[in-house]
């Protein structure tokens, strides 16, 4: 589950509210009311699951007296670090090297566990290196011995590893790529001159370029790149008159589509031109016919090899190429970097969290909490209305078996950690929204919240008195307070609580039957929880914000105060209903 | 407020694409299909001179329907693919996905959900799509992109980023105030999938055949820019439902009386279909479909291959389900979602709508209404790209199966249905054939001695059209005497060929400081979003010498006006 229940998320106010009318058909909506404040914010709304947060993973503005959510902070990145061996990478090197690290950190291909290097070495026949080496999983015992790959040093991994294709075939550098690129094609090109003096028949070559395998994504990629580089090079003014000059008396359709370089010009300055460029001609500037033979070979691989030569899509998606299909083509991945950003109100660009540059160390030099400056609610079940007569003492309460039709009373904590006395407001749906229409309703909706004093500046106030809470005696024979209508429930120094009186409604609706399995009245995913939307309104009076302040005092204008107000909803989840 | 950041663009007074009237200026005889006007043909790269800012930095995003891919310029694969499935859609603070306990359960689809609906990031048809869900799971992904993949340095970050021709203003807009407001993008310069796909491949001109998930999208493009375009249903989702129904009746069939039926979920059917899913690389049986409608040949139904002895089977684990199972099923039923969904063999074509046309008809009909000398070449450039095309079997398939209806109906648009015609058909194409073998002696000459690296070059040779002969003269001509190797004038054929896809050719296109004839500045966007764009079709044809082609212009400083190109 998301959460242990009851939780308590808050929606971010940064949450586009535009109303956007629901596609489905079936699913029922309440016409959108005018107001937005008085539209009731439904959770199981898809849009809700990116508006909605815990509060510990909120931050707060104090210049905009706003909440900052991931999408309403500008991030930026202050340093990288690999998190496997936690060394810092300086960002020239990341964008020299990539986002990965360059040492011997690497992740099982199979489970993605961190691997380590290990030793193959023959006790009989030690080597000196100690090796050789290979990169083993310790989790699922996968290891490099399986694509063929073995290492001389059991360091500088990623060196290594970037020069052996799986098989231990060698991977050439960009340039060795280059090189032999240029030496086959001018092969390519004196066969060619060859063939066109001697006007011999002979078949053509197909050995080269086959000899090792069909190219691999990234031979193909560089000859294209190549190729397209060789083209433009030979577009450059630099080389007006190239010796690719077309004569354009050609047939209509022909000179047509050469016309497309240029509508304008006339047929004199054409003559001018550089020959337009052309496709590429041969797997050496990136052209490949498609094979058949390629696709036959897969086939018989799986009816051979089955499911288990196969990769997963989480698989494929984590590997460098991500278009691989069998289990032989898997690579080591490397660990990806990690980053400690800090982050900005995207509104008025002040810092809200800086963390501290050491890469050890977890903390902050600035980190603006909403749980610093926002009300903070939570729910717990009320225990005495758990407590059947007869039964000897009180259980935990079930949240993940909320009993339909039984009102059951929830105690709302509210807890201020402002230094002033709030004033709040809470509204909620008499029902809830959803398939499960639950009613809810919340005994006491307006009410105040002390302020965080200390507890020695509470010691001495005597400006909240505790409430004097008439008693009786509970079905268990326990005094007990009495829940009643338009009463807090509780409160302390800087906190109240209130009741919530919820009737969970009825699972497939009331004369379900079990024996029915209607398609329609089974539920999705999580329809059963039992989630209820509140709407927080914060009145209060605080010192004018800290810029302001600081000006303000050297006016002499000591203790100014402003009113403030706050609106936001959150959602508690009560629990899980239980099935009739 | 956060929120007025966001809202950047002013409302869009059009909802659906322009029905701007084709314009066929420099394809004249292309004939416009019904449902597919053919726009924004007109070149509109910008204005000349200035040079390219060698101190931009891009970005490299594809945006499909159910993955975002990002990366950087240069690199031959995308740095990450990020999927828009329910895991990425959970409230923060939910690690259920990571809960082993919810592993061994099998996901289920939302009763008010479509098939795979809630691995989509948006829909074409825009009156089921909430846009502002979009945005929030656009605005995630990047996010995750940004964050997890990227690790740039706050220096901002132009993009090239890649959609399919036909994306919906509204959708457009709602990704670009995403990549402007949330990201900072300065500029985006928007460049149309098919036609990398034709970069990637090395072409430029090509068939680009793209099997997406809600449809495929056949796309002429001619010199880099797009001709024509035909769709159809037959998909990545129709596939991954037929393959849900064969487990599903796999599973079933032993079940007892009374148990509750198996059915699996989305993910399972698509992770058979992605690791064990296959295609005859033949048709059942080439007679039939070579010479008869489906209907009047009920008796050859069954010209099965060889069955090999003991049949084939493939073991598949289902460790979703309670308890974990597995399911036996022989190997050749793994082909049968593939034929029934791509190719519906079993369904008569005139009972068949436009939109759902078998894809090998589909193609036919793409190339049918090219012009002949487009036609010739993109016959020959025939690129099968898209997340479905990986399914061992299918390109060779797709491709062998238009080769026979070429054959079968040569380029005459007039098509009778019935076995007089048929007769008529096979005289005539033996008389084609006759011509053919000719002209095939001649080519070889030429163009296969000079060229070693297509050494199984043209698979079968289809009609070529007596006209354009011509043409190859000439070219095989200019071959000799220095022009372009005659490869690149092969034409008239059924042929295949590779692309690395649409992202590596934005990579390519972006390494190569290309410029894309749609790019959009942010402070433009910001005041007027898409509605900034010049009402203008073609705001200057100006000769280019570093221009690749019309779609692809190099160069251009900045602009005192952009435009939509093909998405206007
Ligand atoms: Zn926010
Ligand atoms: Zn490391
Ligand atoms: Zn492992
Ligand atoms: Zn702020």
């Amino acid at each position: 589950m998301a959460q242990p229940f009851p939780y308590t998320y808050y929606s971010c106010d940064c949450y586009d509210s535009k109303i956007t009318p629901n596609p489905s058909k079936r699913a029922s909506q309440p016409p959108p009311a005018d107001d937005e404040d008085e539209r009731t914010f439904d959770p199981r709304n898809p849009r809700s699951n990116y508006s909605l947060y815990p509060l510990e993973h909120l931050l707060y503005c104090e210049d905009c007296q706003q909440i900052r959510c991931q999408r309403c902070v500008i991030e930026e990145t202050l340093n990288w670090f690999c998190p496997s061996c936690l060394f810092e990478v300086p960002s020239s090197v990341i964008k020299s090297d990539g986002n990965r690290c360059t040492r011997n950190c690497y992740n099982c291909p199979v489970c993605t566990s961190p691997m380590t290097v290990n030793s193959l070495e023959n006790p009989a026949d030690p080597s000196s290196s100690g090796g050789p080496w290979i990169l083993a999983c310790p989790y699922c015992h996968w290891s490099t011995v399986e694509i063929g790959i073995e290492f001389e040093k059991h360091t500088g991994i990623t060196s290594q590893l970037t020069r052996i294709g799986n098989g231990g075939k060698a991977i050439p550098t960009p340039k060795e790529r280059d090189k032999e690129r240029e030496r086959r094609k001018e092969l390519e090109t004196m066969k060619k001159d060859r063939d066109v003096l001697s006007g011999s028949e002979d078949s053509p070559t197909t050995d080269r370029g086959r000899d090792d395998g069909p190219p691999s994504h990234d031979d193909i990629f560089s000859n294209l790149s190549a190729f397209y580089k060789s083209q433009i090079a030979s577009q450059t003014p630099s080389n007006p008159f190239s010796p690719h000059e077309i004569n354009f008396s050609s047939p209509s359709s022909f000179s047509r589509i050469m016309n497309l370089y240029s509508s304008t010009t006339s047929k004199k300055q054409k003559r001018e031109k550089p020959a337009p460029m052309r496709e590429a001609a041969s797997v050496l500037e990136g052209l490949i016919i498609h094979d058949p033979s390629e696709d036959a070979a897969a086939i018989e691989r799986i009816k051979k090899e089955g499911w288990s030569s196969t990769l997963s899509s989480t698989q494929k998606f984590a590997q460098p190429i991500p278009t691989i299909r069998f289990d032989s083509e898997l690579r080591p991945i490397a660990s990806l970097l990690c980053t400690k950003r800090g982050k900005r109100c995207r509104s008025c660009r002040h810092i809200l969290s800086k963390p501290e540059s050491k890469i050890t160390s977890t903390r902050y030099k600035i980190k603006l909490l909403a749980l610093n400056h926002i009300l903070r609610l939570s729910l717990r079940a009320l225990s005495t209305t758990t407590i059947q007569p007869g039964t000897p003492s009180p259980l935990a309460f079930d949240y993940n078996n909320l009993k339909s039709g039984i009102p059951t009373h929830f105690l709302l904590h509210l807890s201020n950690p402002l230094f002033d006395p709030i004033r709040v407001t809470l509204a909620t749906p008499s029902t809830t929204p959803g398939k499960i229409q639950s009613r809810v309703t919340i005994l006491c909706p307006q009410f105040e919240v002390g302020a965080n004093t200390d507890v020695w500046d509470d010691a001495l106030s005597s400006s909240l008195s505790p409430i004097k809470k008439p008693t009786s005696i509970g079905p268990d024979g326990q005094p007990q307070t009495s829940i009643e209508a338009g009463k807090i429930w509780d409160r302390g120094r800087n906190w109240t609580s209130v009741i919530i009186e919820v009737i969970p409604g009825f699972v497939g609706g009331i004369g379900f039957s079990v024996g029915k399995s209607d398609p329609e009245d089974e539920l999705d995913e999580d329809e059963d929880v039992l989630e209820i939307p509140i709407f927080v309104r914060l009145e209060f009076e605080a010192d004018v914000n800290a810029e302001e302040r600081g000006l303000g005092d050297s006016r002499g204008e000591r203790g100014a105060r402003e009113k403030r107000e706050e609106a936001f909803w959150t959602v508690v989840g009560v629990g899980r209903i239980a099935k009739m | 407020m956060a929120s007025s950041d966001r809202k950047v663009s002013a409302p869009l007074s059009r909802s659906i694409r322009g029905t701007t009237p084709a314009r066929l200026q420099d394809l004249a005889s292309t004939p416009e299909s019904p449902r597919t006007p053919i726009r924004a043909t007109s070149s509109l790269f910008g204005s000349p001179g200035g040079g390219f800012r060698t101190e931009d930095e891009y970005l490299v995003l594809e945006l499909g329907s159910r993955f975002v891919r990002g990366g950087f310029p240069g690199e031959s694969a995308p740095r990450c693919t990020l999927p828009f499935g329910p895991d990425q859609q959970r409230r923060v603070g939910d690690y259920r996905q990571w809960d082993p306990e919810s592993t061994h359960r099998r996901k289920k689809r939302r009763r008010d959900q479509d098939w795979g609906q809630d691995h989509e990031l948006y829909r074409l048809d825009l009156t089921e799509v909430d846009l502002g869900l979009v945005e929030d799971k656009f605005e995630r992904a990047m996010r995750e992109a940004y964050n997890k993949y990227f690790l740039l340095d706050p220096k901002p970050r132009r993009i090239l980023l890649a959609l399919p021709p036909r994306t919906p203003h509204p959708l457009m807009s709602t990704v670009l105030e995403v990549l402007f407001g949330n990201f900072q993008a300065p500029s985006i310069m928007l460049m149309s999938s098919p036609i990398l796909s034709t970069v990637a491949a090395g072409l430029r001109s090509a068939l680009v055949v793209d099997i997406g998930w809600a449809e495929t999208t056949v796309t002429g493009v001619c010199e880099y820019r797009e001709v024509h375009e035909q769709r159809s249903i037959r998909a990545g989702k129709l596939l991954s439902e037929d393959m849900a129904k064969l487990l599903n009746a796999q599973f079933n069939e032993n079940v007892e009386e009374g148990s509750p039926k198996v059915g699996v979920s989305f993910e399972e059917a698509e992770e058979v279909l992605t690791r064990v899913g296959w295609c005859k690389s033949r048709p059942r049986s080439d007679r039939k479909t070579l010479y008869f409608p489906a209907r009047t040949s009920p008796v050859l139904e069954e010209f099965e291959d060889a069955v090999e002895l003991p049949e084939p089977t493939i073991t598949i684990p289902f460790t979703h389900s309670m308890p974990p199972t597995e399911l036996t099923v022989p190997f050749a039923s793994l082909a049968k979602p593939t034929e029934s969904a791509l190719f519906a063999p079993d369904t008569p074509l005139n009972e068949l709508d436009d939109h759902e046309l078998p894809l090998h008809h589909l193609i036919y009909r793409a190339l049918l209404s090219l012009p002949m000398d487009v036609r010739r070449l993109c016959m020959s450039r025939i690129i099968i790209t898209g997340g479905v095309s990986n399914l061992p079997g299918l390109k060779t398939r797709i491709l062998s199966e238009l080769e026979a209806l070429v054959q079968q109906r040569g380029w005459d648009p007039v098509r009778s249905y019935g076995s007089a015609s048929a007769r008529h058909e096979q005289i005539l194409r033996k008389q084609k054939e006759n011509l053919e073998l000719q002209r095939e002696e001649a080519d070889d000459k030429v163009s296969e001695s000079l060229d070693p690296d297509t050494p199984s070059a043209p698979l079968s040779p289809g009609l070529q059209d007596p006209e354009v002969d011509p043409i190859d003269t000439k070219l095989a001509h200019l071959a000799l005497t220095g022009g372009p190797p005659s490869t690149c004038c092969v034409g008239g054929t059924i042929r295949g060929v590779e692309t690395l896809g649409a992202w590596a050719g934005a990579s390519l296109v972006a390494q190569l400081r290309i410029k894309g004839i749609v790019e959009i500045e942010r402070e433009r966007f910001l005041q007027h979003g898409l509605l900034g764009a010049s009402r203008e079709k073609e705001v200057s044809v100006v000769p280019q010498r570093q221009s690749m082609g019309p779609g692809v212009g190099r160069g251009a400083g900045e602009r005192a006006s952009w435009t939509l190109g093909v998405w206007a």
